[in-house]
């Protein structure tokens, strides 16, 4: 096996309009590692996951996924060949169940085809069973399984979280994108989430990019590892925790230091 | 009494076949949210597929509707891909898929008429005896038409809630783009459904011109599988049928009891009545759910 990384960024950028929202960014990622992307307000964290998982295309850059451009490759292709993510803003199918959310994600290949839906092939029916077997299992690993039948719009606000987690590894990935994972959840919801985190982390070889802005849940889950700081739509520092909390530059960036007259520049119109 | 029954019977008859037409309608606009006015076409491609292969080809009917479902789906997949997907590609305005639903509507049709005429043409070798039950004659081919639409019905019906193509295709009439993220190809799922409602339309078109005749025109009564499926609730399939049958029966007894000329004055009076006490149609606290 080679050790090509699972996942690289070439200086990506992407302009919106005029606005740089996110500018030559480069970064790496590999198997079973699991990274923070911090930064303020519109940095464009969320940007770099949207480019990761194709809902927009780069407009300057290369992103390689186990050693190939993924670069204009559609959501539901870049889903089957390993790439999942949750939302910031929980983005679960409300009016389905819980258990449903889970089974959806899961597919691989073809199970099974059109017509053998209907007359219920044996393999279609094994098929099933996997799917149903799956898709309980992760509904137990994420502490949901008493709540399979609920509709997920109807569960509170902190297990919603869990369960789009649950939903996103339903796909089998090989990289994981969690996007504000902890948002709106208080000290003890993130707690047991970071520990919810670190047993699919360890448990799992999924790559993993964290973005988040409850800096002790960053900063636990990535302790032996990296973290990047993103400020406008620029990697501005990447280092472990320590390192990070300890630049000048990050500190600046997140309490609002002077910007310099080329940064200001560099922002404006392209 | 018996005039009653014989009059529900055959107001469920039609109502059957305008509960395929809405089904079609609501299912489309659960997941696109635009109402796909070329139905009126495939229901005439279907009607004319299953005539000629009778008249022409000497099939029994069980295959000549199997065939005409088969060329009806596969039209209205084409007017998918080739007038629909693009302009979704694109995100234009929903306004701008119904406009091409009309063009692809009377391009499709007036081929038809060009290619085979605009005549009317009985419907051949259709039995026309009658089942007697308890003193109801029921025509064989209108319990025909209500026991394959009930059958088609609820094979959609599984399709969408027990199957994992259904799961997929009701996570994509919610969200399509998570459904996409989630490895859903909302292109797959587009051609099923498109593909489904083009078979609702074929069986529609041949028992509407088995009824009545086969002519290029005979897809003017999808307006009024349209407007069932409103009253029913938009993008709701238990209303559609619901309002599809209701609306059956309506005109039945109309026609029956009072005049068949006044017949679609007052059934529509009742169903703007209807929606004046159900603004969101009967089965309109559902859908919020779709389908």
């Amino acid at each position: 096996m080679s050790d090509a990384p699972l996942l690289s960024l070439r200086n990506v950028s992407i302009s919106f309009g005029g606005v740089r929202a996110v500018h030559g960014v480069s970064l790496e990622l590999r198997k079973g590692e699991l990274v923070g992307l911090i930064g303020p307000n519109g940095a464009g964290k969320s940007t770099v996951l949207n480019l990761i998982s194709g809902s927009v295309r780069p407009t300057e850059g290369d992103i390689l996924f186990k050693g190939k451009s993924i670069v204009g490759l559609r959501p539901d292709v870049l889903s089957r060949i390993g790439i999942s993510r949750t939302f910031q803003n929980i983005r679960l199918f409300p009016q389905m169940t819980a258990f449903e959310n889970v089974a959806l994600g899961i597919h691989g290949k073809p199970l099974y085809s059109f017509a053998e839906s209907f007359v219920r092939t044996r393999r279609a029916w094994r098929a099933e069973a996997e799917v149903r077997e799956r898709a309980l299992s992760l509904l137990e690993l994420v502490d949901l399984t008493r709540y399979a039948k609920e509709r997920a719009g109807s569960l509170p606000y902190g297990l919603q979280r869990r369960l789009e987690l649950a939903r996103a590894m339903a796909t089998g990935p090989e990289l994981l994108l969690l996007d504000e994972p902890a948002a709106g959840m208080n000290e003890d919801e993130c707690g047991s989430l970071v520990e919810l985190i670190r047993r699919i982390h360890e448990e799992s070889s999924y790559g993993m990019i964290l973005i988040e802005h409850h800096m002790n849940v960053v900063m636990e889950l990535c302790a032996d590892s990296l973290i990047y700081v993103l400020n406008l739509g620029e990697i501005l520092a990447s280092g472990s925790p320590r390192e990070v909390q300890a630049d000048q530059r990050v500190i600046g960036a997140y309490l609002g230091a002077k910007r310099s007259a080329n940064e200001r520049r560099r922002r404006r119109i392209s | 009494m018996i005039l009653f029954m014989q009059q529900l019977v055959n107001g469920l008859s039609i109502g059957a076949v305008y509960a395929l037409l809405a089904v079609g309608y609501a299912l489309v606009y659960s997941v696109y949210n635009f109402t796909n006015w070329a139905f009126d076409a495939f229901m005439v491609v279907g009607a004319f597929a299953a005539y000629y292969c009778i008249t022409l080809f000497g099939l029994p009917l069980p295959v000549a509707i199997g065939l005409a479902m088969l060329v009806t789906a596969g039209v209205a997949v084409s007017v998918e891909v080739g007038a629909y997907r693009p302009l979704r590609v694109r995100q234009a305005p929903r306004l701008f898929m119904m406009i091409s639903a009309m063009g692809a509507s009377m391009a499709i049709v007036n081929i038809v008429n060009l290619a085979f005429g605009g005549s009317f043409r009985k419907f051949p070798e259709i039995s026309s005896a009658s089942v007697e039950l308890g003193g109801v004659y029921i025509g064989r081919m209108d319990l025909f038409a209500i026991v394959f639409s009930f059958v088609s019905l609820s094979a959609l019906w599984l399709l969408l809630g027990k199957t994992r193509i259904g799961l997929g295709i009701r996570a994509s009439a919610i969200d399509t783009v998570t459904a996409g993220l989630m490895g859903i190809n909302n292109n797959s799922v587009a051609i099923i459904v498109f593909g489904v409602s083009g078979v609702l339309s074929a069986i529609a078109g041949v028992f509407f011109g088995a009824k009545y005749a086969v002519y290029p025109y005979l897809g003017l009564v999808t307006t009024k599988a349209m407007i069932a499926s409103i009253i029913g609730g938009i993008g709701s399939l238990p209303g559609a049928v619901v309002g599809s049958l209701l609306l059956g029966v309506i005109e039945t007894f109309v026609s029956a009891y009072i005049s068949s000329v006044y017949r679609d004055l007052i059934s529509f009076t009742i169903l703007v009545l209807v929606l004046l006490f159900f603004p969101n149609g009967i089965m309109g606290a559902k859908t919020v759910d779709k389908l």
